[in-house]
């Protein structure tokens, strides 16, 4: 692996959900793609590691096979803490170690040299800490909505990784936190699931006014969201966020990696998320790493092509930005 | 300039084997595979049996799936004493909830097994379904996600 420094672009293999789980696309079909996609490659423990949490020689084979074939980089392995996998009760903090230590093993075992924390983790990390420094692999805690820079669940995080301050534990803002608008695709989906325009709209007022998730619930349901249409809605809250590009700057030095997280793409710009502005961030402050993207919009698209058109979108801002 | 790998720009030649997972094909997926349903018995019990997928776009272990809705022809059908038989293990629904070891693939299709007094006459069959699951990360905690698929599947034989 050359370890050049600068921002390097892969993709995290999320971003073709839907031609793998229509067996469009193998796990080796979607590997042999990002050898023309920019070389890095970041999974989804529990969507492409058959075996997952723990991993299998056959798993560990099929995989390394293809990194070895196309030439690429593993990048970050995404774990997941599921607290919520108990119908009972939430997952408890010696379960939780229980559980994350066999993905940290499957990441480093696969060659990845980062593991995507989610930031349920927080109350073990000093207990994954041991391990990760063993593996030698980084942790970094996913700033996805509705961990926005400045929310109190990030500020938390950030004061935890100061305290620590270990290399092994650090952040990965995903882009999805940067957005100034909703995708009207989004909003087509909420209609289509049978929201009345007047909640639709309601929604919408209460994102742009930054209203937190459980609020707008709780509202919505007030003015009479069905139960059912809950997980469409939450997905607004789940999905985009508004931190200010600019914030990113503060923390770069425990950035670890990056989620270049997208929806759409048109004449040539992702018209929700601010890719400039976070590009020109990263360059002008020397970010040193990987941006995987992941393309989270509507299925039934070229998903392939999406991904091309946003490298070259990064890559265009990085040349206009680059310190020369 | 940074290390950049060649990502070739719009209109370049992409290699050969690029170009043939593009032109892959993929199927319909819903939580109803398009196969048939067979009327089937099972350690004596008589019913009838069809495919499922997982409603994700991960695995997830049997105790976030929690429940089911399905209707045959209209008709409310009794699953209490239903089954998932995920890679040859059958599993009672009823259990489902305290297995958070056992995972369900997301690429691996299941079959439901539903108990039935009478077999389901050959022809076509009009079947609702609603998954009920939870995504046990999301930040509102743990709730449930309704998947409702609709499907008209064949019987292809009579009862055995």
């Amino acid at each position: 692996m050359t370890a050049k420094a600068g921002l390097k672009l892969g993709v995290s293999l999320h971003s073709f959900t839907s031609e793998y789980i229509t067996y469009k696309w193998s796990l080796e079909d979607m590997l042999q793609l990002v050898s023309v996609l920019g070389g890095g490659v970041e999974i989804v423990g529990p969507s492409h590691q058959r075996g997952y949490p723990y991993l299998t020689n056959e798993f560990e084979r099929i995989f390394k096979s293809s990194i070895e074939r196309w030439g690429l980089t593993p990048t970050s392995y995404g774990t997941y803490a599921d607290p919520f996998m108990l119908k009972e009760r939430d997952l408890n903090d010696d379960e939780m170690v229980d559980y994350i230590v066999p993905q940290l093993k499957s990441a480093a075992q696969l060659g990845f040299t980062i593991a995507r924390l989610q930031y349920f983790s927080y109350t073990v990390a000093e207990r994954l800490l041991p391990w990760a420094e063993k593996l030698n692999l980084k942790m970094g805690y996913e700033l996805h909505v509705p961990l926005m820079i400045k929310s109190e669940k990030t500020q938390t995080l950030i004061e935890q990784i100061e305290r620590i301050d270990s290399p092994y534990l650090g952040l990965i803002p995903d882009t999805g936190i940067f957005a100034h608008s909703i995708p009207e695709f989004c909003l087509a989906n909420l209609r289509a699931a049978g929201v009345s325009e007047e909640l639709v709209q309601r929604a919408v007022v209460l994102w742009n006014a930054r209203t937190p998730n459980h609020e707008a619930l709780q509202e919505l349901l007030k003015l009479g969201l069905r139960k059912e249409n809950i997980g469409t809605v939450e997905r607004l809250w789940g999905s985009f966020g508004q931190s200010e590009p600019e914030e990113l700057k503060e923390i770069l030095p425990r950035v670890i990696h990056m989620h270049g997280k997208f929806f759409s793409m048109k004449d040539g710009v992702e018209p929700n998320i601010r890719f400039e502005e976070v590009t020109k961030v990263l360059v002008e402050n020397g970010y040193d790493g990987w941006m995987s993207s992941e393309y989270e919009g509507q299925g039934d698209v070229d998903t392939f092509e999406l991904v091309r058109e946003q490298q070259a979108m990064i890559r265009r801002f990085q040349q206009k930005y680059q310190p020369r | 300039m940074p290390n950049q790998q060649s990502i070739p720009s719009s209109g370049q030649e992409l290699p050969a084997g690029v170009r043939a997972i593009l032109a892959h094909t993929g199927k319909s997926r819903t939580f109803l595979c398009e196969e048939t349903i067979r009327n089937a018995v099972r350690h004596g019990v008589a019913g009838f049996e069809l495919n499922v997928n997982l409603t994700s776009y991960r695995a997830l272990p049997l105790s976030c799936i929690e429940g089911l809705i399905l209707k045959v022809d209209g008709r409310d059908v009794d699953v209490s004493g239903a089954q998932l038989v995920l890679n040859g293990t059958a599993y009672p629904f009823a259990d489902l909830a305290s297995l958070s070891a056992v995972w369900w693939f997301i690429l691996d299709p299941a079959t439901l097994f539903v108990p039935s007094p009478s077999p389901l006459a050959r022809g076509d069959h009009r079947v609702d379904a609603t998954l009920i699951t939870v995504e046990p990360y999301v930040t509102a905690g743990r709730f449930s996600f309704y998947h409702p698929a609709s499907r008209t599947l064949a019987v292809e034989s009579a009862s055995d």
